[in-house]
């Protein structure tokens, strides 16, 4: 995966306030084609809003986010052709409640991307069985369970053909036994070759499918490295008190 | 949902085309412009035995602009000599009471022949002719009453009086010391109805009110006010003229100059023969052999004028609310159009969304009525636009409905997660792709309770607009009523129409919202089996 390197997304010192409450302080990093890429760290961090600033959700207040070495802030930059190839997976799945499984992948591909109807048909097709969802395709999101509206949500952002996926907490509006069937999506995907940037709780699941951790705490990447320094050898203090609470909460 | 979406529009396309059956003569009037060789003529055609309505051309009566109805009486008469001499084709333009100055003034009739009194008010609006009629004043009462032998203008001391509202009687009511004045009525039809039911002791008219009345009514006592001491009237008032437009000089003189050559003897023929033919209720039961049922006989003989007052009431109701939502939809579309980035586009949406706003306040703000009134006479008067009235009541109910509208389906959108605005934006969808594919399908079904109950307000509501003389339901109602005389019964049977509208539409509208919500058990279902299969499948793999 590290032959080329080349250079997808480049954060300079991003960030973000509102009002007076300082939620991104300074986080700058960088994601190469193929990587995978896990931000942990507690709750109110700046976890959520990182993945929400990349994908311009949330207007950054100050610093640079490139894409391809373009800033995507500046002034004439489409924004929407640009988030066309920043798919979102929200933790709220946040499917397209007037439209069924397969409108819901193909949509975006009809309007975003101008393809056919049968070219969306059959990508939205593809992208569904892959997840699972092949036989759930006329059914309307109010009619599935938790995890399988968040597959549904999986495929319909792969079915754009992004370049970077991005996943907000994609687990954590589900009941346990529905987390699996959606980590097992999200490894094909890794196995795939996509470029990911996740926000997620599932510590073991983030250990074997990343190629690097952030640790994010108050609006600062407090430190990153490797899955196996971070979760074995964790330099700062914070990394190891938060690590430490999560294993003693798994027990 | 495309399928689902094509059976609503069917529902709607035979709606609108059994409405547009109904409506067709009507449209045709919708066309009709200004024509030099036709008389406009207001008036009520609902005073006998001045004007009246009746549903044939009997008599030398004459048709009713926009209805399948016929003028008559003194007014037509004389109207017709007019016309004749003229070398003009008479038409009337039934027109309520208040509206016949703002109508001609507008342009929207020629002369006003409805036995108006020139009184100095009205002469500061509009020309009149010489007089046509020379009035006597009478108090009607009955027989049983305690003031049937009034001698003097004392003995009215205690009566409860009234008369039509904007008329010299009601002014004279003041010169019976003692008696009470109460709230001036609509109509003749509606002070007739009150003295037989006794909920007044009398009314103050002119002398051939009181020999119609007589005809219906035989209990009816007639008291000359006229010649009683200290009774003071001018000339003005005692006598019934022609109104002219105060730029039309030539047809002041023309009009002038043919009523000079009817004498009074011919006139008082024509009154008496007026008389005779205006409609009762006597009349319509000794026709047949066999006394009919009421029912009967009224659907026999207004059952097309009912038909037609429902056609154009599901008309009104349903272009109204159709255009309404519309507008609505556009505006709640424009009010929550994001702040965009340049500050000259930032300045030029508040502007606009603020125009929006106003306009949402004024028309949910004041009464629909006041609307009609306010646009119909007004717009003629100030800009002198003709507006044909079907197009005018269509107007109104649909920039009113879209004020309210507006509201609802901003709420729905507003009310619609925030989530959904997110992921569409997430794919890259621009703000009028992600409310037109996402947001507003979502936000007008959580509206549909909300438009159908709309929808039948507007049914209901639009018997306001009779105020523009809009034959609707209501409008052919109180017309039938004041001819037969028979007010409950009339007035019980257009509810009992208007109560199968709004209950049919109700039912239609809940099996359409069933048929939206409903097929989720439908697939729910049909899901429960693919859950093996897809559990099977999954294992395949």
């Amino acid at each position: 995966m590290s032959e080329a390197k080349e250079q997808i997304l480049n954060l300079k010192h991003l960030k973000k306030s509102y009002g007076n409450h300082q939620v991104l302080r300074d986080i700058s990093f960088n994601v190469n084609k193929g990587e995978i890429v896990t931000i942990i760290g507690p709750s109110g961090g700046g976890k959520s809003t990182t993945l929400r600033c990349i994908n311009l959700l949330e207007e950054p207040t100050g610093g640079e986010i490139d894409f391809h070495g373009k800033n995507i802030l500046a002034p004439n930059f489409n924004r929407n052709i640009y988030r066309a190839k920043v798919g979102m997976v929200f933790q709220q799945f946040n499917l397209f409640e007037n439209k069924n499984v397969l409108e819901n992948c193909m949509v975006g591909q009809e309007l975003v991307l101008k393809r056919s109807k049968k070219e969306a048909h059959d990508i939205a097709l593809t992208n569904l069985k892959t997840v699972g969802m092949g036989a759930y395709i006329n059914a309307k999101p109010q009619q599935l369970s938790g995890g399988q509206q968040q597959r549904v949500a999986i495929a319909r952002t792969v079915s754009m053909n992004p370049e970077v996926l991005l996943f907000d907490e994609p687990t954590s509006a589900l009941d346990p036994e529905m987390v699996g069937d959606v980590l097992d999506a999200m490894k094909k995907l890794a196995k795939a070759g996509f470029t990911m940037i996740m926000v997620t709780h599932e510590m073991a699941f983030a250990r074997d499918i990343s190629d690097e951790i952030l640790f994010i705490n108050d609006g600062v990447i407090a430190e990153k490295g490797a899955p196996e320094q971070i979760f074995n050898h964790p330099k700062e203090k914070v990394t190891q008190k938060f690590l430490h609470n999560f294993k003693r909460n798994e027990l | 949902m495309k399928s689902r979406f094509k059976w609503v529009t069917a529902i709607i396309a035979v709606l609108v085309s059994l409405i547009i059956g109904f409506n067709f003569n009507n449209q045709q009037t919708l066309a009709a412009k200004k024509d030099p060789n036709v008389l406009k003529i207001g008036m009520e055609a609902n005073y006998p035995p001045y004007n009246w309505t009746q549903t044939n051309n009997a008599n030398g009566a004459i048709p009713i602009e926009g209805s399948h109805t016929y003028a008559n009486g003194y007014d037509v008469k004389i109207a017709n000599i007019i016309g004749k001499r003229l070398g003009r084709k008479v038409v009337v333009v039934k027109t309520e009471w208040d509206g016949l100055l703002p109508a001609l003034t507008s342009g929207k009739i020629d002369l006003i022949i409805a036995g108006m009194s020139p009184t100095a008010q009205r002469r500061k609006a509009i020309n009149f002719s010489k007089p046509y009629r020379q009035g006597t004043f009478v108090v009607l009462t009955k027989n049983s009453s305690k003031y049937a032998n009034a001698k003097t203008l004392n003995d009215f001391k205690g009566a409860k009086l009234t008369a039509q509202q904007g008329t010299v009687h009601y002014e004279l009511i003041k010169q019976l010391k003692g008696a009470h004045r109460e709230p001036a009525m609509r109509d003749f039809a509606a002070m007739r109805q009150s003295l037989i039911s006794g909920t007044i002791d009398g009314y103050v008219a002119e002398n051939t009110e009181a020999e119609s009345l007589k005809m219906v009514y035989p209990n009816a006592k007639a008291i000359t006010i006229s010649k009683m001491p200290g009774f003071h009237v001018s000339k003005d008032e005692s006598t019934t003229s022609i109104g002219i437009d105060k730029k039309n000089k030539q047809l002041l003189n023309d009009v002038n100059k043919i009523l000079a050559t009817i004498p009074n003897n011919k006139r008082n023929k024509l009154m008496s023969q007026a008389v005779r033919q205006q409609p009762n209720s006597g009349n319509s039961t000794s026709k047949g052999a066999k006394k009919e049922n009421w029912i009967v006989s009224t659907v026999k003989q207004y059952g097309g004028m009912i038909i037609g007052g429902v056609g154009m009431t599901l008309l009104l109701a349903l272009v109204g609310t159709i255009i309404g939502f519309i507008i609505g939809l556009l505006v709640s579309i424009v009010r929550t159009i994001p702040t965009p980035s340049t500050r000259y586009k930032n300045w030029l949406l508040n502007f606009i969304k603020w125009l929006l706003s106003v306009y949402v306040e004024i028309f949910r703000g004041t009464p629909m009525m006041v609307q009609a009134a306010a646009i119909y006479y007004g717009i003629a008067q100030f800009w002198h636009i003709n507006l044909n009235r079907t197009v005018a009541a269509l107007f109104i109910v649909s920039i009113n409905t879209g004020a309210y509208l507006a509201e609802v389906i901003r709420g729905g959108i507003t009310s619609t997660p925030e989530g959904q605005f997110e992921a569409a934006s997430a794919l890259g969808m621009t703000h009028t792709q992600s409310m037109w594919h996402i947001i507003l399908p979502q936000a007008i079904k959580n509206c549909l309770p909300s438009i159908t109950n709309e929808f039948i307000v507007n049914i209901k509501d639009t018997s306001v607009l009779s105020i523009i003389s809009v034959s609707e339901l209501f409008f052919v109602g109180s017309t039938i009523a004041s001819q037969t005389f028979q007010f409950f019964p009339t007035y019980l049977m257009i509810s009992v129409i208007y109560l199968v509208l709004t209950f049919t539409v109700t039912e239609i509208f809940n099996f359409i919202e069933k048929k939206l919500i409903g097929d989720k058990n439908y697939n729910l279902n049909t899901n429960q089996i693919q859950v093996s299969t897809a559990k099977d499948a999954g294992a395949n793999n």
